[in-house]
């Protein structure tokens, strides 16, 4: 009948404008982004990449959930699988992996202390980054991860005290840090003087800092137990931050005035008057007691809930750039207004999602990585992280990424005593930590651009890769075995370098080179260091 | 861009380098064109990046270059350049006459005396990092060490505004120094390659294969490179690929470092010592085209035995910078070469019961020379007793802006820590007009 | 033969000093005239009775004997006085300066005028060991006479460290920075040997054996770089021939090499030289050699040499920090040392035993020094130069 069918028809259009462009129960967020960035490219008049192949995924996704490349193994099970679901179920397994709680450690690691944490007592944090694994084991909801490190309650060698330690007697370092990493606000410039585009004040850096201010960094005297020093956070019942205004006019000497903790967008914190005296004397033999007043607590509060402006954003927005190479508002941590993000509605749905979910980051990441935007192909126009994500970005591994990769691709097997559990030493076997953290370490500019360097490349071709590459059951002993067929080696090489066949042009060069005596050790070398192999892309 | 056919040429002519004599004859467009400068091993030796294509507008850019020789430790502004004869804390040396009418200094540097018309010295420096690891981050930054940003050091500065993108050599090269900023936030690409007290090569710049399995890996390496190039066509796939292209270059032209057969020539101009041969090393290097090259001599820290420590180190660091100032001179590289001379601190006007001097940054000296100088003055003055700047203070910002502005880099240029512009010299600092030509 | 007991002895005077710390001592002929000279240049002249007049006072507080003001003063170097050393007949002292002058005077010469000097021992007694940064504010003055050098001996064209007297001070020897070594003939005020050791050495001590024909010379320079680290070497030459006689050095370390200048092979050396051996004397029977260990090492040690075969024969002497100054008693029985750490130190050369310490320990963390030591022939009364702007004068029995 006519009326039925057209209100079918008028069905059929609603639902298809509806999983367009709003999530309801049916629809998946990943299905969600991919409209919106389809609407994007539309708008731009972009053509995106075609859909990467199953085996640039495979690579893909599983060092970006797990810091290393899928094994020989996996990668011939995963690329002859012919189950429809079988990059779903690929994900889902990889979520589960224990390497996929270090690698999101890693990546908090970095996010919150950096290469270089500033001061000399951050350096050796293993206890911080244990308890960061166990947080990501446990897939802590995110609010609450926040939260535990800014209250930074017991030891530093148990975990999320060790933050602090880094801004001993520097609570403004502190305050530029913390609002750029959990709050994506950028407040250094108005440590100074007021900002000059940015509506921030002085006064707003200062009364953030003030939350700060009645931190103390206790060294507990503690014997034996490793390298590590024991520290805790102090916080007294009085103290202020001194103001003394624009830098430019500082005078030395000049004594400032004491400014109240505000949030930020908000009026001065309500605290109990404090009772004039002199701040107490923290022993070494005991932690400090708690103030009966905590501004750090009512900071870590305010900080790590779904109230604040920025704090859902802040995290979405990493959490997007992460594996997407670009943030919605890129770089990550500068969610201002004149930092528009590129999807506001994308920003919008990715936040109030994850409120729903319950700072699941863990689902927040499978919706992404599940996305058909996040599985583009890579070959694009030459852009290392397209600003409209019309290809997939290209980023450097890590490190600790690059370590594990090489032992992987080279089938490295440990022999002999192990180092200590979560020693960077063992991180980086049988390479040395020192080195590859000195030439890997940070790839990029201070701007976030990849520049790599000479440095990398004199320690591939002149350091100490023999000794990953190499040794019994190695690649490189299947790879020189002149008794099985080339064809068959030269492919194995790839697969397991590479996780991918090799093309018929690579698979008549390798099998030259490897006819005409070239050691199967530098083959395999070859393509360890080749820029293939030292980026995710 | 590359030419293959000078190399095959070149090649079969089985050339070892030539000795590096006079610039006119072998640094000429014609000599280059002809591929007389091919080095063993068939690689056209970048000199100054005079490539192929890029000649004609690499001969009309003459690039500039700096050598910091750092005073590790600090050296006595008193048993240097600010002389107190007669003063409690003159110390026991005496100044001597120089060739510039009324600038004396001390007598411990009787070969300076004769090239202060090249130099300018600064009396009136006024930092505020008075301990090592302060005044070391300090003096080669030109910022305070601030926690959550990684200032570049000088180097790094000069390799990124004046350094050669495709060079063989690294465009930024420390020869027995210290300070550890490196490149900061302007990115690994502006590391410092470091040369060792005597002369070593750093780790892994040798390789350990033999010559034909070196070759043959890496033609098999870059094949595999370049399938990806061509795929991906990705910016960070093609910096790879250079930077490998430049770690082989550096591999072919590292003979550049050794300079034993030069050194038997040039002794006596640079002075028998250590510091004479690494600063030799640095006039090659910066013949070569190296942009920036830190030469230090350690150590400086005298809290006992002041005058004993400064008549040990001294002598041979003037010789041979004398010895360098005169070798760039006659092979008319001086004019596009700085040579900047400073310590991390300077030294107490007071003598202590060790018969030292200890740390001392209210006022002390550093000298200019070279590049975009007007030498043959001295700038500001300090009190009768060298204690206080009297006239013209000088701070660690005006000092990298006048270096910059010496080398044609514009100080206030901005690079990007995350989202925070920094510009090269401190905000606020500014270069000393009166030392500039 | 003159000798004394090193357990008896008395501090008898703490004289004031007029200009900086007092570098040099020398008793002129016996224990009632001293000669102590300063970094400007100055040597001021003491005539110290048997016993101190009645009524006099130390000079300051922690002043613990009596002060007197000197008689005299020498005037014509322009530079630090490195050395003092006065014939046994007491008719002639030498004095060698930074100012590259060796200068004779005539201790019982005339007074060429009068000029008043300005002791500022009290300013200086506020700030022990530390030269003050301003002006001392002078105290009252003291009129003494002044005189000039009978003789200067030109030769030398760098500051003069070292500076050596035979037994019958008939000669002298000395030394300078730029490794030049001079034996000269005292009466008739010329040289008569030249030498150079390394070229890079600095002369930092020299002396002559008791019959002036054997001359020891201890070469040292600081580092040119932490890694560029010139040899030491300790030697004996003969004065006839002005040639090398024994490398005492090399027997020691045979593999000693003056080529090689690296760290490592620095190492082999350093803690037998540590900042120099910058103090040297002949026993009076001229068989041994003692060689002290100068600068800021952890024990100033002294070496004793056998002066036939340079063997060692001994290391005595344990001062904190380095020695600057050492001399055989005439009976060669004990060694006297004088160092950084504020002490005098009395040993038995026979077996090395430390027999007697004068003086106390003073300063912080790096004491204050004693930068000379001198002798009176009859070895009744010993001198030490001090930092603090003070000669000390004790007496044995």
């Amino acid at each position: 009948m006519f009326g039925s069918r057209t209100l079918l028809l008028t069905l059929v259009l609603s639902l298809v404008a509806g999983s367009a462009g709003r999530l309801d129960a049916q629809t998946p967020l990943r299905e969600v982004i991919d409209g919106q960035v389809r609407a994007k490219w539309a708008a731009e008049k972009l053509t995106p990449a075609k859909p990467a192949t199953d085996a640039e995924f495979l690579r893909r996704v599983t060092i970006d959930l797990v810091g290393s490349i899928p094994s020989y193994e996996e990668t011939i099970a995963f690329l002859e699988s012919k189950e429809p679901t079988k990059r779903e179920k690929l994900v889902d397994r990889l979520l589960e992996d224990p390497r996929h709680a270090q690698q999101q450690a890693d990546t908090w690691d970095m996010i919150l202390f950096g290469r270089f944490p500033p001061g000399n007592d951050a350096d050796k944090r293993l206890g911080f980054q244990a308890w960061l694994r166990t947080q990501f084991e446990k897939n802590v909801p995110y609010d609450e991860l926040a939260r535990t490190i800014l209250k930074a309650e017991g030891l530093s060698t148990d975990g999320p005290a060790m933050y602090y330690v880094q801004y001993k007697n520097a609570p403004e370092d502190a305050t530029e840090s913390i609002t750029q990493q959990f709050l994506g606000v950028q407040l250094q410039c108005a440590r100074c003087h007021d900002h000059p585009f940015e509506e921030w004040k002085q006064l707003d850096f200062y009364g953030m800092a003030a939350f700060l201010a009645r931190l103390e960094v206790v060294t507990l005297n503690r014997k034996g137990s490793g390298t590590e020093s024991t520290f805790v956070i102090g916080e007294q019942e009085v103290g202020d931050i001194q103001f003394t205004g624009p830098a430019k006019d500082a005078v030395a000497g000049k004594k400032g005035e004491p400014v109240k903790p505000k949030f930020l967008h908000a009026t001065a914190l309500v605290e109990p008057a404090a009772k004039d005296g002199k701040p107490a004397k923290f022993s070494n033999t005991a932690p400090p007691p708690k103030p009966k007043f905590s501004r750090k607590d009512r900071l870590a509060e305010w900080i790590a809930d779904p109230k604040n402006p920025y704090f859902t954003k802040a995290i979405v927005n990493r959490v997007w750039g992460q594996f997407m190479g670009k943030g919605i508002s890129h770089p990550v941590d500068n969610l201002s207004p004149s930092n528009p993000p590129v999807m506001p509605e994308l920003m919008e749905t990715l936040a109030k999602e994850l409120i729903v979910h319950k700072y699941d980051l863990k689902w927040l990441t499978r919706e992404i990585v599940l996305s058909q935007a996040y599985q583009l192909s890579g070959a694009g126009d030459g852009e290392a992280m397209p600003r409209l994500y019309h290809h997939s970005r290209t980023r450097p591994l890590s490190a600790e990424e690059l370590a594990e990769c090489w032992r992987v691709a080279s089938g490295w097997t440990p022999s002999g005593a192990t180092a200590a559990k979560g020693a960077k030493s063992e991180r980086f076997r049988p390479l040395e930590s020192g080195y590859m953290l000195r030439f890997f370490g940070t790839p990029n500019s201070g701007a976030g651009d990849f520049q790599g360097g000479l440095q990398e490349h004199l320690y591939m071709n002149n350091g100490p890769l023999g000794s990953v590459i190499g040794g019994k059951g190695s690649l490189s002993e299947f790879v020189g075995t002149a008794s099985k067929p080339v064809e068959d080696r030269v492919r194995r090489l790839y697969l397991q370098t590479l996780n991918r066949p090799p093309t018929a042009i690579e698979t008549e060069k390798v099998s030259a080179y490897l006819k005409s005596g070239g050691p199967a050790a530098d083959a395999v070398w070859a393509l360890i260091t080749s820029a293939e192999f030292r980026f995710n892309h | 861009m590359d030419q293959p056919d000078a190399r095959a040429r070149a090649g079969d002519r089985g050339n070892t380098m030539p000795p590096i004599c006079n610039p006119t004859a072998h640094l000429s467009r014609r000599a280059l064109m002809k591929g007389t400068l091919a080095a063993a091993g068939g690689v056209v030796m970048n000199w100054g990046g005079l490539t192929g294509t890029a000649l004609g507008e690499e001969a009309k850019k003459e690039r500039k270059h700096c050598i910091l020789l750092w005073m590790n430790g600090g050296a006595s502004q008193f048993e240097t350049f600010d002389m107190k004869p007669g003063r409690p804390t003159g110390g026991p040396y005496r100044p001597i006459s120089t060739n510039v009418n009324g600038i004396q200094i001390c007598e411990l540097m009787p070969k300076m005396a004769k090239q202060m018309d090249k130099v300018a010295v600064i009396r009136s420096m006024r930092t505020s990092q008075v301990d090592h690891p302060g005044g070391i981050y300090l003096m080669h930054t030109g910022y305070q060490p601030r926690g959550n940003i990684r200032y570049p050091e000088m180097g790094a500065v000069v390799a990124k505004y004046q350094g050669l993108g495709d060079s063989d050599l690294p465009n930024f090269v420390k020869i027995s120094s210290n300070g550890d900023a490196g490149a900061g936030f302007l990115g690994p690409k502006y590391q410092p390659f470091g040369i060792g007290a005597e002369g070593g090569l750093p780790p892994f710049s040798t390789s350990q294969k033999p010559e034909l399995d070196e070759k043959r890996r890496n033609d098999l390496r870059s094949f595999v490179d370049s399938q990806f190039v061509e795929t991906s066509r990705s910016e960070v796939a093609k910096m790879h690929r250079e930077s490998y292209e430049a770690a082989r270059r550096l591999q072919k032209a590292r003979q550049a470092f050794n300079i034993d057969a030069e050194w038997a020539k040039s002794k006596d101009l640079y002075g028998d010592s250590e510091f004479g041969r690494r600063c030799l090393m640095a006039r090659r290097l910066v013949e070569t085209g190296v942009a920036f090259v830190e030469v230090g001599q350690s150590s400086y820290d005298s809290h006992a035995d002041n005058a004993s420590w400064h008549r040990g180190l001294v002598p041979p660091m003037e010789h041979a910078w004398a010895g360098l100032l005169e070798d760039l001179k006659q092979r008319g590289l001086l004019d596009t070469t700085l040579v900047v001379w400073t310590g991390e601190i300077g030294r107490t006007p007071t003598i202590n019961n060790r018969a030292g001097r200890d740390h001392y940054v209210r006022c002390w000296s550093t000298a200019l020379a070279g590049c975009g100088i007007k030498g043959g003055q001295t700038y500001g003055e300090s009190d009768e007793n060298g204690a206080e700047v009297k006239t013209n203070p000088v701070t660690e910002g005006d000092f990298f802006a006048t270096v910059y502005s010496a080398l044609g880099i514009n100080p206030k240029k901005e690079n990007y820590a995350g989202i925070r512009p920094v510009p090269l010299a401190n905000f606020g600092s500014n270069p000393v007009k009166e030392l500039l030509d | 033969m003159p000798s004394f007991d090193p357990t008896k002895s008395k501090l008898v005077y703490q004289l004031t000093f007029g200009g900086s710390w007092p570098k040099a001592v020398a008793f002129l002929g016996d224990g009632q005239r001293l000669a102590a000279g300063n970094q400007f240049g100055q040597i001021y002249v003491w005539n110290l009775p048997a016993a101190p007049p009645a009524g006099a006072k130390p000079g300051g507080k922690d002043r613990m004997a009596p002060n007197l003001p000197p008689v005299r003063r020498l005037e014509g170097h322009v530079n630090e006085i490195s050395q003092l050393a006065a014939t046994p007949d007491g008719k002639l002292l030498i004095s060698t300066s930074y100012d590259h002058s060796v200068r004779v005077w005539r201790t019982d010469g005339p007074a060429a005028g009068k000029a008043e000097a300005f002791l500022d021992g009290s300013t200086r007694q506020k700030a022990p060991g530390k030269q003050a940064a301003k002006t001392p504010e002078p105290s009252e003055g003291v009129m003494v006479e002044t005189q000039t050098a009978s003789d200067i001996l030109a030769g030398h064209a760098n500051w003069i460290f070292a500076l050596g007297l035979s037994a019958d001070g008939t000669r002298a020897i000395t030394g300078d920075t730029s490794s030049n070594v001079i034996v000269w003939d005292i009466p008739g005020r010329k040289p008569i040997a030249k030498w150079a050791g390394y070229p890079w050495a600095w002369i930092v001590s020299a002396s002559l054996a008791p019959d002036g024909q054997t001359a020891l010379v201890s070469e040292y320079a600081y580092k040119r770089d932490d890694f560029d680290i010139p040899p030491p070497a300790l030697k004996l030459w003969d004065v006839a021939t002005a040639t090398e006689k024994l490398d005492i050095l090399k027997v020691q370390f045979p593999k000693l090499d003056p080529k090689i200048r690296t760290y490592g092979s620095s190492q082999a050396w350093r803690k037998f030289v540590a900042d120099g051996l910058i103090t040297t004397a002949f026993s009076p029977d001229g068989k041994l050699i003692a060689a002290g260990q100068g600068g800021e090492t952890d024990t100033g040690k002294v070496h004793l040499f056998d002066a036939a075969n340079g063997k060692l024969v001994r290391t005595i002497s344990g001062h904190r920090y380095g020695v600057t100054s050492l001399l055989f008693s005439s009976d060669g029985k004990h060694l006297v040392s004088g160092g950084r750490d504020t002490q005098v130190r009395i040993c038995q050369v026979a077996d090395g035993k430390e027999v007697a310490v004068l003086n106390t320990p003073r300063g912080g963390q790096f004491k204050d020094w004693l930068s000379a030591l001198a002798i009176s022939p009859d070895q009744k009364r010993l001198a030490a130069a001090d930092i603090a702007g003070i000669v000390h004068v004790w007496e044995f029995a």
